[in-house]
């Protein structure tokens, strides 16, 4: 009967094409998850390569890189959360991650997760990626603080050694110390900076040297009032009071050879490197930081690896950071790691640590103070960023005279513990 | 006996006419009361009405909202009423330092920029060549303000800039343009003023075309010399140029702070000597998530700038 056969063909016909239609709709069932750093394309380089390598190996998942400045990172969560376009997995400054946590931005790693951190990562970093007792992410680049030395300027001054003391740095400093016809510092013994972290991120490394952490241990207060800070600032407003250093002169100038000593973290050695070329071991010098005694200690800071609290796919998010993070078959770096090992960075990841090459002079201290614990986590205190300015802000009173250092830090202590005390 | 009945027409002519009393007037279409002379401008400036609701009175009212609550941007706004302005105005000690730097900035920005466009504009407006004049000028306008920031940190350069190398030459001492905190804030208004010179110089040649060369030709004609024609003639009729200029120069003068941000690696320093209210609340809202008490720094200026126009 024609109608009968009609209505089979239409159904065969039908099916063939619903068919059709659902397999397209599978395959663009896979999972797509987004990874948000600051690194650029060019960085990311053997970061990208494993993406490549784990979309192969897991045909569900599909992954997409976002970059955004430094400068933009924070903002450019900030919209993408608003516009509800959050990226999967961020790359962030350790810092931020208390506001950012406090909002419900972060996922919180499973329990199993926390462990495998706490099992290959150094104690230092870790402390980085926890807040108030709760680990968020995975630590991934570590910039230390120590004191960096220009070796040759030191010879000439007829000084074979850097200095053990913040007095020795003081005679130092003067001794290398010059002056143009106009009275400007052409060449400075010592150097700070005009960003946030050149003064308050070698405060912080000081007062860690000294054996005071800054803050207190619930970082709801200070330690801006005790002895070992006060001295400590006050020796900072010395170095420009007796004309060994100004503002002119800044950490900048260390690269351009025309400063000997500046407090500074690890990631400057590329460009050093690339300033100083063969003579770069012969000129650049790394030592601890100057102190009056006792154990050597140090600032560090670290980005980590966390997930969006909003992702769809969060499970996947941790599954990934976990296999970008170990070594995977062969290789003796993770993929971060390789990634950092290129930039010539330092891990927080303590296999992929001891698998860089961190032989040369330049980076042993720095793996050092890694490894011994002398490198202590910068606080992540709440409100990190407004707090830093404010003490920058009196710090630099101290450096142009207009305040003594117990008048400044006791300000600084007052404002920046009413901030603290915002926190829930 | 007359008859005085109304005839069978005249009853239906009457009848006729009460239902047209009775009846009520015809409704107009839709589309002729649209086309109405009362409707149709509403219908034009719709599009506009609408834009300026939504980008911004809407705004205006949420940032308002957003002034009197604790917000991060983050999480959902905590209702904190007034205690922002109460801080800003009462507590807070960078506040007042960079409202007065605003206002340094502004006044000094007019102050120095309004007479000399004027006197330049005048002059080239007599000179040959005046359109490449302008032009020249009109340059740093169109140039890229990190641009103009990184030209001008090299000429400013305590050590190696071209000034103190020429002021070395000369065998004067070495000023701190950019380092010192007394001279910071004034080095940044000498380069708003250099970069804003073209566009007011544009302004006071249009307000100069629009005076009758007539005027002049009088005045000579009586004896006056160059000085009392610029005096008693031009300034006058330039005067409301003058006052345009000034207003909106003064106005972008209070909220401005790109060069500073780009001059100072956006710290403001040194000592926040050129941290203008405006990068103060930029660095408010997008560093420190401080959302309420940005939009109540932003409050606070747009109402002094609102009392400076309207005086």
């Amino acid at each position: 009967m024609k109608p009968v056969r009609i209505t089979r063909v239409s159904v065969v016909s039908a099916l063939t094409a619903a068919t059709a239609l659902v397999a397209p709709s599978v395959a663009a069932a896979e999972t797509t998850i987004t990874v948000a750093t600051h690194y650029n394309q060019e960085q990311m380089g053997p970061l990208l390569a494993c993406f490549d390598q784990y979309t192969a190996e897991n045909p569900d998942i599909k992954i997409e890189f976002q970059q955004a400045a430094y400068g933009d990172f924070l903002q450019t969560i900030l919209t993408s959360r608003v516009g509800g376009t959050s990226p999967d997995i961020y790359n962030i400054y350790s810092v931020w991650a208390p506001q950012l946590a406090d909002a419900g931005t972060l996922d919180e790693p499973s329990d199993e997760m926390k462990d495998w951190i706490r099992a290959n990562y150094g104690e230092g970093s870790v402390g980085a990626a926890t807040i108030n007792g709760t680990l968020w992410g995975i630590p991934t680049e570590l910039s230390v603080y120590q004191l960096f030395y220009n070796k040759k300027m030191l010879a000439e001054a007829g000084y074979d050694a850097p200095p053990a003391t913040w007095a020795e740095l003081k005679e130092i400093a003067a001794a290398i110390t010059t002056k143009n016809d106009q009275g400007v510092i052409e060449r400075a013994g010592y150097v700070y900076g005009p960003s946030v972290a050149n003064a308050v991120h070698v405060y912080y490394s000081q007062m860690y040297a000294a054996g005071v952490p800054p803050y207190s241990e619930d970082f709801r207060s200070t330690n801006f009032t005790t002895p070992e800070s006060i001295e400590i600032v006050r020796r900072m407003g010395e170095l420009f009071a007796e004309g060994i250093t100004s503002n002119t002169n800044i950490t900048d100038d260390f690269a351009g050879g025309s400063a000997a000593m500046m407090i500074a973290a690890n990631w400057n050695k590329a460009e050093l490197q690339s300033v100083y070329g063969d003579e770069f071991e012969a000129t650049v010098g790394i030592a601890p930081i100057p102190n009056d005694g006792g154990d050597p200690g140090t600032m560090l800071y670290s980005f980590l690896w966390a997930v969006d609290s909003t992702s769809d796919a969060k499970e996947e998010s941790w599954a990934l950071l976990k296999w970008l993070n170990e070594a995977q078959g062969d290789a003796s770096l993770s993929c971060t790691g390789e990634m950092l090992n290129d930039l010539g960075a330092l891990s927080g990841n303590l296999a992929d640590l001891a698998s860089m090459d961190t032989d040369d002079s330049f980076t042993k201290p720095f793996v050092a103070a890694i490894e011994s614990g002398a490198a202590k986590s910068q606080p992540n205190i709440w409100a990190a960023s407004e707090n830093d300015r404010t003490l920058r802000g009196y710090i630099e009173q101290v450096w142009a005279g207009n305040m003594t250092a117990e008048e400044a830090m006791a300000a600084a202590d007052a404002e920046v513990t009413a901030v603290l005390s915002e926190q829930d | 006996m007359t008859d005085t009945s109304p005839t069978a027409s005249e009853q239906m002519l009457s009848a006729a006419r009460e239902d047209l009393i009775d009846q009520e007037p015809p409704r107009r279409s839709l589309a002729a009361r649209l086309s109405s002379k009362a409707v149709a401008p509403w219908i034009f400036i719709t599009p506009m009405l609408l834009f300026g609701a939504v980008f911004f009175i809407l705004p205006l009212l949420y940032a308002f909202f957003i002034s009197l609550t604790r917000w991060n941007s983050l999480s959902a706004p905590k209702w904190v009423g007034f205690k922002h302005y109460e801080y800003l105005l009462t507590t807070d000690p960078v506040f007042w330092q960079t409202f007065w730097n605003t206002m340094y900035f502004a006044a000094a920005s007019i102050g120095i920029g309004v007479p000399l466009a004027m006197v330049l504009a005048y002059a080239f407006t007599r000179s040959k060549g005046r359109t490449v004049w302008r032009s020249i000028y009109w340059l740093p306008m169109i140039t890229n303000v990190v641009a103009v920031a990184y030209i001008w940190k090299f000429v400013l350069d305590d050590r190696y800039g071209l000034l103190n190398r020429a002021l070395g030459f000369l065998g004067l001492g070495a000023p701190g343009w950019l380092t010192d905190p007394n001279l910071a804030l004034t080095s940044v208004v000498l380069i708003f003023v250099w970069m804003q010179l073209g566009h007011n110089m544009l302004l006071f040649s249009a307000g100069l075309a629009s005076i009758d060369e007539s005027y002049y030709e009088a005045a000579r004609l009586d004896g006056a010399n160059e000085r009392q024609c610029f005096f008693r003639i031009t300034v006058p009729l330039l005067m409301p140029t003058t006052l345009f200029v000034l207003i909106t120069n003064f106005i972008s003068g209070l909220s401005y702070f790109t060069l500073m941000l780009v001059l100072t690696d956006g710290n403001g320093g040194p000592l926040r000597s050129t941290t203008v209210t405006a990068l103060y609340m930029y660095k408010m809202a997008f560093e420190d998530l401080r959302m309420g008490r940005a939009s109540a720094v932003a409050y606070l200026l747009f109402a002094v700038i609102l009392v400076i126009t309207l005086i």
